[in-house]
């Protein structure tokens, strides 16, 4: 197990490392410096060239890359010209917040969508799996702007029964207990992941239901409860571990536009602000945590499933 | 003077000189004869704010009320801060990288004022009641400058504003450009301050005169010159650390001089300590500032007792609250939890929801939209295509200006031919600003092509029939046989862009014009497509449309359209142009400008758009809680992002 473990997390640093060459590169052959945007507008060539060469800038695109990773290594992910902050520091206040917003609409998704799908599975082409479907279908061609919207108009500016927009405390504790300010944003986010969760549990809950082992249980005389809990249940689940994994950086990428929408500062809208600043440390750092949480998502994912399923570490 | 502006990115620039946009003067006042002065009629906003009836002006979205007239209560005013306005700069000599109508106008000249304040309103005027200084007096044939600092103003210490306090700016700024040009954004190599400052002097503590090398225009010098200035508090801001010893010797030992810049500029760029950092405690504005979150951008402003301009009789603390996007902002505003706040230009036609809460208002901001012409594009031949001026006025006679500002701008916007356009109000717009000289009609433009030997193929593709340079014929370089066919540019954002370049490109391909449109974004344009900054990529654009300029108030086209100029994008070079350019900069005629505007309107360097109305930054609508009230001014000149809550109190 220990060796399955360690395989698996030497080739995700591997992965890592090329994902790393591909986004600096490419973010350098869109913006090879950040110079016009700290010189101004209007900014000669020859201003821009002395400044490209006091910073480093006019090196090969490969030794600025070696040159960003080594202070990657110590812990400094550059820094913000445009905000004129260090970028560790910039994601240090804000990756809290996405990570409570993100982490709560995740558990709250699983918590719901996993007996919902199975309820489906078992009741399928029954009037509450039509209703389900409708709703999950409804909201998962929903793009995430337009369903913050609707809640928003209706829950916030024409019931005033939640806040339009996320809590604005920088304290983490205050935010946890804000829901008068948290729920849209959290149920926005939650909202999509059940729709997408949901579908796919009760796909691979009806998968399930046929096997033969589920027939035998029955054949026992086992209760159905016990047929659902011990044999549908874990197996069915399975899928769904992989599923969760890789929607960790998903969520990430939900948060920006939740975020953006609800008034809530975190690392989405600090991507966001970064997009529309060209600012280069900063779309870097968020590209690779991006990639950082990709990968620990699947590493986390495999290693639940061996867990889950000691047959899959002897493949 | 300009530098580009995005029309709704939330990064609206400061006019060139930094803090220029604000600076404006009355031309009719105007005057460079020698031992005069160049004095302004004068509009203190205090004294019409009496008059009891509502501001609309001519082009305006909805209008001004009079400013109340009861009891005024204090409290705290919240402000809305649109998405990625946090101020990065505190230090009153702003970097290049920092110039945004969000750090200075909004910002900095809240705790840091400028000389001269030149904005009335939607007015290019000087406000004397809140000028630092008395007009300047010139003598010497335009040579030397002499203007006296008012008692008044004080610093938040009580000590006095002195002449010593604008030498130690000046100093202070002769550093920063010894270490980079990038150091200060008015800065222009060779021009104005403090380039074309032969000396400078203190004769007492309240007085200061300049002596230049050459004549200037006074109206451009007062107003994008030492309308810059910021006074810094020369007896708290001569050190170089943190309790240090006081450097006096900054004016005449570079060294030290360099290490205060130093920590002046180390402390500027430490934003989590702008709130704590005794440094900016003392101030000649009229707020200090008492909180500031280096996350998210917001701050809190609480009156300055001891400042010395006018203001209203109750002061606010003013509370600006950061919003993540447009769409947030807006929810805000109907959830009426801002007191101030915008509109922004895709939620105009929803402004009828707010009216009950809100006063709104719009008007154009100074500066200009465009689609730049490239001159230098040797790509099937459009440079000498281009360079004929009937082929731009044909190109002009295809915008259908109109029928944008009522479709796309939702009627919040204005029309513009030239550099100057008739709105916003202003002294300097030449006579045919008021009228297009090119109007909408795709007839016109190929009754032009005909008449000059093409052969004009409706949705088709035009060809040169007669090549050659006579009357009637095609013009120098073009062969028989050439296609009008060539690329254009778009920034993706705002969406507005987009819409007018492609009904243009529409209309032009029904009298036979091809333009082939591929998108882009700003930033992308202005490193990839600037002539100056990457000339490497001159052949890769015929045509591009990243936005327009923001103007100072005064409003030359110097460094766009002159030949030499570092934002002369498309190599456009006119040698009549560059003339009057010059004039605008360096003769003593005060309608310099004015000749100038009216020249560019008629030869059509680029393809004038019609302008949005302006605020915070953007396209927007100005909206204000009907509880809050002040001058009239106070609010008409957020539309120019100018700055000036001290007038601000709640009715009840």
């Amino acid at each position: 197990m220990i060796g399955y473990i360690l395989r698996r997390i030497g080739t995700s640093i591997v992965v890592l490392i090329g994902v790393s060459i591909f986004i600096f590169g490419l973010l350098h052959a869109i913006y090879p410096s950040p110079a016009i945007d700290v010189l101004g507008d209007r900014a000669n060539s020859a201003l821009v060239a002395a400044w490209n060469k006091q910073n480093g800038f006019d090196d090969p695109w490969f030794t600025q890359y070696l040159r960003y990773m080594g202070n990657l290594v110590r812990g400094n992910l550059g820094y913000s010209y445009k905000l004129n902050q260090g970028v560790s520091a910039l994601l240090g206040e804000v990756w809290a917040r996405s990570a409570w917003l993100s982490g709560v609409s995740l558990v709250l998704s699983v918590v719901i969508a996993i007996p919902l799908g199975v309820y489906q599975a078992i009741r399928r082409n029954t009037f509450g799996d039509y209703a389900a479907t409708g709703l999950a279908f409804t909201v998962y061609a929903m793009p995430v702007f337009f369903l913050g919207l609707i809640l928003i108009q209706l829950f916030a500016l024409d019931l005033h029964w939640f806040s339009f927009e996320g809590s604005q405390s920088n304290s983490l504790l205050s935010i946890i207990v804000d829901w008068h300010a948290m729920t849209l944003p959290v149920v926005t986010l939650t909202l999509l992941t059940i729709a997408s969760f949901s579908r796919y549990m009760r796909s691979t809950a009806m998968d399930v239901m046929a096997q033969d082992y589920i027939k035998v249980a029955r054949a026992k005389g086992l209760p159905e409860r016990l047929v659902l809990l011990r044999h549908l249940l874990r197996n069915a689940c399975l899928p769904m571990v992989t599923l969760i994994g890789l929607s960790i950086p998903a969520l990430l990428a939900g948060n920006l536009i939740t975020e953006t929408l609800f008034n809530y500062r975190g690392l989405g809208l600090l991507f966001y602000t970064a997009l529309g600043n060209v600012d280069y440390n900063v779309l870097l750092a968020y590209t690779l945590i991006g990639a950082v949480l990709t990968i620990v998502g699947n590493l986390v994912a495999d290693i639940a499933l061996t867990v889950a399923d000691p047959r899959i570490r002897l493949a | 003077m300009e530098v580009p502006r995005r029309m709704s990115a939330h990064v609206a620039r400061v006019g060139v000189a930094g803090a220029a946009a604000l600076l404006a003067v009355g031309i009719a006042a105007c005057t460079s004869s020698s031992g005069s002065s160049t004095s302004a009629p004068s509009t203190s906003p205090s004294s019409s704010s009496s008059s009891g009836s509502s501001t609309t002006l001519a082009g305006s979205f909805g209008s001004v009320p009079a400013e109340a007239s009861g009891t005024q209560h204090a409290g705290t005013i919240t402000v809305a801060a649109p998405p990625n306005s946090a101020p990065t700069w505190i230090m009153p000599l702003i970097t290049a990288a920092d110039n945004s109508v969000f750090t200075v106008p909004e910002f900095d000249y809240q705790m840091f004022r400028p000389l001269y304040w030149l904005t009335d309103g939607t007015q290019p005027k000087e406000d004397p009641a809140m000028s630092l200084a008395n007009d300047p007096v010139w003598s010497d044939g335009d040579t030397s400058v002499t203007f006296t600092l008012k008692s008044n103003y004080k610093w938040s210490d009580g000590q006095p504003i002195t002449s010593q306090d604008v030498l130690f700016w000046y100093y202070q700024l002769k550093a920063a450009l010894k270490e980079s040009p990038a150091n200060w954004a008015a800065y222009t190599p060779g021009l104005g301050i403090p380039d074309q400052v032969k000396s400078i002097t203190a004769p007492n503590a309240s007085t200061i005169t300049m002596q230049l090398k050459a004549a200037v225009n006074p109206i451009w010098f007062w107003e994008d010159g030492i309308g810059a200035i910021q006074p810094m508090p020369a007896q708290t801001f001569d050190v170089d650390a943190a309790g240090g010893k006081p450097i006096t010797d900054w004016a005449t030992n570079p060294a030290d001089a360099t290490k205060i810049y130093n920590y002046l500029t180390a402390a500027s760029k430490s934003v989590s300590t702008y709130a704590s950092n005794p440094l900016w405690q003392t101030v000649d504005g009229p707020y200090k500032l008492s909180a500031f979150n280096a996350t998210s951008g917001a701050f809190t402003l609480t009156p300055n007792a001891a400042y010395g301009g006018p203001h209203a009789t109750t002061e606010s603390t003013i509370e600006f609250v950061p919003f993540t996007s447009d769409a947030a902002e807006f929810n805000a505003v109907k959830a009426g939890t801002v007191d101030v706040g915008y509109l922004p230009l895709t939620d105009v036609p929803q402004s009828s929801t707010i009216t009950s809460a809100y006063n709104e208002f719009g008007y154009g901001d100074w500066g200009w939209s465009y689609v730049t012409y490239n001159f230098k594009d040797t790509t099937g031949n459009f440079n000498n295509l281009i360079n004929k001026l009937y082929i731009r006025q044909a190109l002009a006679h295809l915008e259908d200006e109109p029928g944008y500002v009522k479709a796309f701008f939702y009627g919040a916007g204005a029309q513009g031919f030239g550099p100057v356009p008739a709105t916003p109000v202003s002294p300097f717009a030449p006579s045919n600003a008021a009228s297009n000289p090119y109007p909408f009609s795709t007839a016109d433009a190929a009754s032009i092509l005909k008449a000059n030997g093409w052969t004009v193929v409706p949705n088709g593709t035009d060809t040169c029939a007669k090549p050659g340079t006579g009357a009637g014929e095609c013009g120098a370089g073009i062969p028989a046989g050439q296609k009008l066919e060539w690329n254009v540019i778009w920034n993706t954002s705002p969406s507005v862009i987009g819409e007018q370049v492609q009904d243009w490109a529409s209309q032009a391909k029904t009298v036979g014009i091809t333009m082939n449109l591929s998108s882009s974004n700003f930033n992308y344009m202005i490193t990839n497509y600037n002539d100056p900054a990457s000339p490497k990529t001159i052949n890769k654009w015929a045509m591009e449309d990243f936005g327009g300029f923001t103007d100072s108030t005064y409003p030359t086209t110097f460094g766009v359209f002159n030949s030499t100029g570092s934002s002369n994008i498309g190599g456009y070079d006119d040698p009549q142009a560059d003339k009057l350019i010059t004039a605008s900069v360096s003769s003593a005629n005060p309608s310099a400008v004015t000749a100038e505007a009216e020249y560019l309107t008629t030869q059509q360097p680029s393809l004038f758009q019609p302008n949005p109305d302006g605020g915070f930054g953007t396209a927007s609508i100005v909206a204000w809680s009907k509880s809050v009230s002040g001058t009239p001014q106070s609010f008409e000149g957020l539309t120019q992002d100018t700055w000036n809550p001290e007038y601000w109190f709640f009715t009840k």
